[in-house]
């Protein structure tokens, strides 16, 4: 095998795998900051905005992200908006991230049992006193767990905007294979990408869960 | 002026009509035991007291204050209502000591100072002075339910619901729950209850409150109707209980 080629390959590897990161982490910080919108928004007593994000999070959980990217990117170039793959990529993902964590944090809350509710109400809390200090700290702690979880599936959907010429390490690594025709190393080392910006993060939910729990005993 | 006044109070779920026309009046310092079988409406009326559950008919009137039907700001009501719950329902990310402090100081902002005093003083009452830091799952059942009656007590609420609170516990914990509630009516605090304890009502209780079938269908002095119950349907609840 050609060493100066495994380290051109590795190199830019490294560089789509930077890539992949940055779009994941913009993905799950903006789409963080839209499902807490989302999740208020579900969680309101007025139906009015109930509805809006129970419809916003349909349409994004019931067509597949790479329709979404596809209409991000195509319709912004039909109305005359230059949309980069960057943007696309970055906005489709973001909508993508905050329909589902929306929806995740709706079930935490959810979960947190009705004598909560019952009991800060009947102590004269406000609605937003009882969101709060009672439901939300207990729904955090829920939550912790399959919010991690979800970022795992956020950087694997990162792959699908290579599609849309974003190139991130998916990309990257398409273009590697055709240029070295060594599609099984290739695709082995992206892989390997792959699994190393995951396999942090479930290891790392379960440290912090292990954390949260033993930090409420004390 | 009763403290609590209901008149001709009707309540639905959906098709089922659950309280047909409660009228009720409870003086300040009474202690009501509010007994009946299974689904006669004890929590649900229990729980149109301080608005946890709307209504379609009548008047309550606590204190003076009236409840409207579909009342969402309850917020001087529920100062007035405390309630302790079968299942305790402490929250389960604070200490025994933040539980009973959290309303002081967020619905009555309280200086933190006197919160943490009054917390400690609440908890001294029910005996649990020194699980001020514990947190409701290092507690037994039954002193999870003291936490909770400290909790309610912080508000200074001028009546106390309690309903089945103490159907959750194990057969022995049940007494260190009842002696707290002894103590609440000695020293006169108002109290309406749900309870299935009949010789704690006949013992504690100021009145007896008999529900069937959504009505209330006898009430009285708690001595008297045990021993003569007038109607056929509580001689023979009185019956199935001992
Ligand atoms: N949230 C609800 N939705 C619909 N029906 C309800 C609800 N809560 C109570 N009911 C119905 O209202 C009736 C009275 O219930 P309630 O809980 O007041 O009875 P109860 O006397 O407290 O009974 P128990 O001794 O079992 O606690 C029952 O038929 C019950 O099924
Ligand atoms: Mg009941």
């Amino acid at each position: 095998m050609n060493e100066i080629a495994l380290s051109a390959i590795i190199r830019n590897l490294l560089e789509g795998a930077a890539w992949t990161l940055g779009l994941s982490l913009t993905a799950f910080v903006l789409g963080g900051i839209a499902g807490l919108i989302l999740l208020f928004a579900r969680i309101a007593k007025n139906p009015l905005p109930r509805r809006l994000a129970q419809a916003y999070i349909e349409v994004f959980q019931g067509t597949p992200l790479l329709m979404q990217l596809f209409i991000i990117f195509f319709g912004g170039s039909l109305i005359g908006l230059e949309v980069s793959p960057w943007i696309a990529a970055a906005l489709g993902l973001t909508l993508f991230t905050s329909a589902y964590l929306g929806e995740i944090w709706r079930g935490c809350v959810e979960s947190v049992p009705k004598g909560q509710w019952e009991a800060s109400a009947s102590l004269a809390l406000t609605h937003v006193e009882q969101m709060r200090h009672v439901i939300l700290p207990q729904a955090l702690r829920i939550a912790i767990a399959p919010t991690v979880g979800f970022s795992v599936q956020v950087v694997k959907g990162t792959a699908v905007t290579s599609i849309i010429g974003f190139v991130e390490l998916t990309k990257t690594g398409s273009m590697l294979a055709n240029a070295t025709f060594q599609p099984f190393l290739v695709f082995g080392l992206v892989a390997l990408g792959y699994f190393a910006l995951c396999y942090p993060l479930s290891a790392y939910s379960r440290v912090l869960e292990r954390k949260i729990h033993g930090s409420r005993a004390h | 002026m009763a403290l609590v006044h209901i008149d001709a109070l009707h309540k639905h779920f959906g098709s089922n009509h659950v309280l047909k026309g409660i009228d009720l009046d409870i003086e300040e310092g009474q202690v009501i035991a509010l007994i009946g079988r299974s689904g006669s409406g004890k929590s649900t009326l229990l729980r149109t007291i301080n608005g946890l559950e709307s209504f379609d008919e009548g008047r309550i009137e606590v204190d003076g204050e009236r409840i409207h039907p579909h009342e969402t700001d309850l917020r001087a009501l529920r100062q007035k209502v405390g309630m302790v719950f079968q299942q305790f329902n402490l929250f389960p990310h604070l200490s025994a000591g933040q539980n009973v402090m959290l309303a002081t100081r967020i619905v009555k902002k309280m200086p933190e100072q006197d919160a943490v005093d009054l917390a400690k003083a609440m908890l001294l009452k029910v005996g649990l002075q020194d699980k001020f830091d514990a947190y409701p799952d290092q507690l037994s059942g039954g002193q999870q339910q003291r936490v909770a009656i400290a909790r309610a007590l912080a508000m200074q609420p001028r009546v106390l619901l309690c309903d089945e609170i103490t159907s959750a516990l194990d057969p022995e914990l049940v007494n260190e729950v009842l002696a707290v509630v002894r103590n609440l009516a000695a020293e006169g605090i108002t109290l309406i209850m749900v309870t299935h304890e009949m010789r704690f009502a006949r013992e504690v209780g100021d009145k007896l409150v008999f529900m069937y079938q959504g009505r209330i269908h006898e009430s009285g002095d708690p001595q008297t109707l045990f021993a003569n119950p007038q109607t056929p349907e509580l001689a023979s609840f009185i019956g199935s209980i001992n």
